[in-house]
């Protein structure tokens, strides 16, 4: 596992490994150089999502790809039994106390590993999921407030648009009120002129009836001090002739 | 028999190369530090652990005891980390050697007493008195105090290399006994083991426990001093 690391150190470091070799120490210093360019971390390399495949959890399969053309499939195996059984047959590695130990506690811990393995990864990911949507919902509230205040701006703007309806109402209000106001007050000045002409009719006719009067006054009064007491005397015995005419007559009447 | 017992806990050198300083920093490697946001599942479990610890461990700290947080979360990194790894087989565990933990808890002790002092002359004095004790006693009690004080770091090591030492040995030991009854009956020799596996159990929960006794008692020495 750790022998890939190295691979991919060594071919990182490789091309500063032989620039260093060729300066001194003193001069490398000198020539470091800082902040020029673009910034070479950003954005940074993806994460391979899966690791290397190994064998027993320990063994890379890169080597069981090495030995499989000239041993074969079970190739590696043969080799790593040989291997323990070489060491053990030949006390290379002697079985002490810490063998027993290193079984119960290997046996331990692979067994934690394939029980808890799964749950553990799917824990580590849910983290990682978490984060990425605690940012995300950042990132989506601020770009919909943004949306928001440019929905609001844009309708505002089409309101100023529609602005000249209400003055145009309010205009119109306004004419309305100056009219009313004008016709108002035009037929008070009629209903005033009227009043005083009306006063003007009713005194002249006032006076014409005031002066009929008394004329038909004056001429009674002249005519009755004309008529003198010779013809008042005439003028009784004659409706008295004429009552007893009228009265014969009546008699004469209801009798047929 | 007496020396391939103990013969774990020798400082290990290759070919006279003190290794001992390489094995230290080897639970560095396992903590890879990453500049994405989103990295793989071990970064992202030791982070989301880390967090966790850090909650639990410096809620109860003012400002100025949460300046030791980085402190205390390497330390019990460090001291979970190098437990842990020293129960594979034929490893070598730091935290064994008496001289590393006196290492670690004298210093950081000493940093809290000494900053309790200067700060906070007064309230670290009154430590010394438990409230409420009848007069007679006061002399006793205040040597009593400081001894108890004195003691802390190095109760605070001894506990730490105790555990450890004697976890590996009492492993050691049973496993011993049951490659010796292997060859006498083998069923005692399978209960022996399945009394190893609940050591082995055991072990494993104490390699962390310590570690998080140990930081917790930094902690609560660093609170009474700020």
């Amino acid at each position: 596992m750790l022998f890939r690391v190295v691979l991919s150190a060594a071919a990182a470091a490789a091309p500063s490994l032989k620039n260093a070799a060729l300066l001194g120490p003193g001069v490398l210093q000198a020539t470091r150089i800082f902040h020029t360019g673009q910034p070479s971390l950003a954005p940074v390399p993806p994460l391979p999502e899966y690791g290397g495949k190994v064998r027993l959890g320990l063994i890379p399969e890169e080597f069981f790809q090495f030995l499989y053309p000239k041993t074969g499939v079970t190739g590696p195996y043969m080799l790593g039994t040989g291997l323990i059984l070489y060491f053990l047959s030949k006390e290379i590695y002697v079985i002490t106390p810490e063998t027993i130990t290193t079984v119960s506690t290997v046996g331990l811990l692979v067994y934690a590993i394939k029980k808890y393995g799964a749950s553990v990864a799917q824990f580590a990911d849910k983290l990682n999921e978490q984060k990425i949507a605690r940012l995300e919902e950042v990132k989506q509230a601020s770009m919909k407030y943004i949306q928001d205040a440019i929905d609001f701006e844009k309708a505002q703007q089409a309101l100023v648009q529609k602005r000249h309806y209400l003055f145009d109402v309010q205009r119109n209000n306004i004419a309305m009120a100056l009219e009313v106001t004008y016709r108002e007050r035009l037929h008070r000045v009629y209903k005033e002129v009227k009043n005083r002409l009306d006063y003007h009719i009713s005194v002249q006719n006032m006076m014409r009836r005031k002066e009929q009067e008394h004329m038909i006054n004056w001429v009674e009064k002249n005519v009755v001090q004309s008529i003198s007491t010779q013809q008042e005397k005439e003028t009784i015995a004659k409706c008295i002739q004429d009552l007893k005419l009228l009265a014969k007559k009546a008699q004469a009447q209801p009798v047929m | 028999m007496n020396e391939n017992l103990f013969a774990s806990f020798a400082t290990p050198t290759l070919m006279g190369l003190p290794v001992v300083l390489l094995i230290i920093m080897f639970p560095m490697l396992l903590y890879p530090p990453s500049n994405r946001l989103i990295t793989n599942r071990l970064s992202a479990i030791q982070q989301w652990l880390v967090k966790l610890i850090l909650k639990q461990l410096m809620s109860i700290h003012n400002t100025k005891g949460r300046t030791w947080s980085l402190m205390l979360i390497s330390l019990i990194l460090f001291i979970g980390s190098t437990n842990l790894l020293g129960l594979l087989p034929h490893s070598f565990t730091p935290t064994t050697q008496l001289s590393m933990n006196l290492g670690m808890a004298i210093p950081l002790w000493a940093g809290a007493v000494i900053m309790g002092f200067r700060h906070k002359t007064k309230s670290s004095l009154a430590h010394f008195l438990p409230q409420g004790t009848p007069i007679p006693l006061i002399p006793m009690l205040i040597i009593i105090e400081t001894i108890s004080l004195f003691i802390q770091p190095m109760a605070l090591a001894i506990r730490l290399t105790a555990n450890i030492t004697a976890g590996h040995l009492l492993m050691h030991l049973i496993g011993g006994a049951t490659l010796a009854l292997m060859s006498i009956s083998t069923t005692t020799a399978f209960i022996t083991f399945i009394i190893l596996l609940l050591l082995t159990m055991l072990e494993f929960a104490v390699a962390l426990i310590q570690a998080y006794v140990f930081t917790l008692l930094v902690s609560l020495y660093l609170h009474d001093n700020t």
